[in-house]
């Protein structure tokens, strides 16, 4: 089983937590993380990972400006991104498909669901 | 919750069906294989959802102990919520025992004015306070709710050897949580115990920190 590299951005230290605990079940993800925006296209430039997991309200850059940075770029442009948010309304949801994201999930997050999900974008 | 949209989709997770053989009612030891199938599967998803739970309780216990260190305990408390349970709108109050009353130590989502009259007591937040237990919206009798607590879905009591220390209010819940559910009412029995502890260490600290 080939090891997937996943980036976590998220500037609650919770949340990170939280989903470190979820992947921790999966012993091929390797997991790394930022804790904004900025940090987070920084980090996917350098890292290249298999798949990214964002939220959306972060401090520096939120996670839909990262998004679209990170779309624009080739080097990144097909990483898939996956929001993680808060943020249910349909505005956020519309803005972040339009941002470029792969798919949209809402807090507090069901850790079969995201697993499935994850799975489904990186293969097993 | 996983919303829909326009991005490009992975295939849907397959749904397993058990069906009988075509045209045949099922035999005594089928109905029997079937029995423990569905038991399994029952039990299986128990332990999913005990072993989500139990991840909830170790994030928000590492959470908050190194509130301990970095002095951000309420913080710690609206992030637990937030993420772990779903609401952003929460208010902390400070119990005075010897005098009785409340005083509004943190807050955020949700205006100080709209949290004024908390301070004195009554209703539903009086009532966790009186009781020593935590109170629920849902779990409230017809007509219980005073008109400022319409949004108000749960005080948490925190709770130290007895000793009440201080309420934690979580108004409105996320637009995509309707209630709360098994999980959050153990996670929140966990906010109680150890939310007051890291309170009372934050306040024998000296640190405070502003709203």
């Amino acid at each position: 089983m080939s090891t997937k590299k996943i980036l976590l951005v998220d500037d609650s230290c919770t949340a990170r937590l939280v989903n470190r605990m979820i992947f921790s079940q999966k012993s091929n993800y390797v997991l790394i993380s930022a804790v904004d925006g900025k940090e987070a296209v920084e980090r996917a430039k350098r890292e290249k990972p298999d798949l990214i997991l964002m939220d959306i309200v972060m401090p520096r850059m939120t996670g839909l400006e990262a998004c679209r940075v990170l779309k624009k770029d080739r080097e990144t442009e097909k990483i898939p991104v996956i929001l993680l948010t808060t943020r249910g309304e349909e505005q956020y949801v519309q803005e972040g498909y339009a941002s470029g994201c792969s798919d949209y999930l809402t807090k507090p997050v069901n850790d079969a669901e995201l697993l499935d999900l994850l799975k489904a974008y990186l293969g097993e | 919750m996983r919303s829909t949209g326009n991005g490009s989709r992975p295939p849907a997770k397959e749904v397993c069906r058990i069906e009988p053989a075509d045209g045949n009612s099922l035999i005594p030891t089928e109905v029997e294989d079937l029995r423990v199938r569905v038991q399994q599967i029952s039990l299986r998803e128990q332990i999913e959802r005990n072993h989500f739970l139990l991840m909830r309780l170790n994030a928000a216990n590492a959470r908050l102990i190194q509130s301990l260190e970095q002095g951000d305990v309420f913080d710690a408390i609206a992030e637990i919520i937030a993420n772990l349970i779903g609401s952003e709108e929460v208010a902390v109050f400070d119990y005075h025992a010897a005098e009785q009353n409340f005083s509004l130590a943190w807050s955020t989502g949700i205006e100080a004015e709209a949290l004024q009259p908390f301070l004195c007591g009554a209703g539903m937040f009086g009532r966790a306070v009186q009781q020593g237990m935590s109170q629920f919206q849902e779990r409230q009798p017809d007509g219980a709710l005073l008109p400022y607590e319409k949004n108000l879905t749960a005080c948490v009591i925190l709770k130290s050897s007895r000793e009440i220390v201080g309420v934690v209010a979580i108004f409105g819940l996320l637009p995509q949580k309707n209630n709360l559910e098994w999980a959050d009412y153990e996670l929140l029995k966990f906010v109680e115990t150890y939310g007051a502890v890291a309170m009372k260490f934050q306040r024998l600290q000296g640190i405070r920190v502003s709203p």
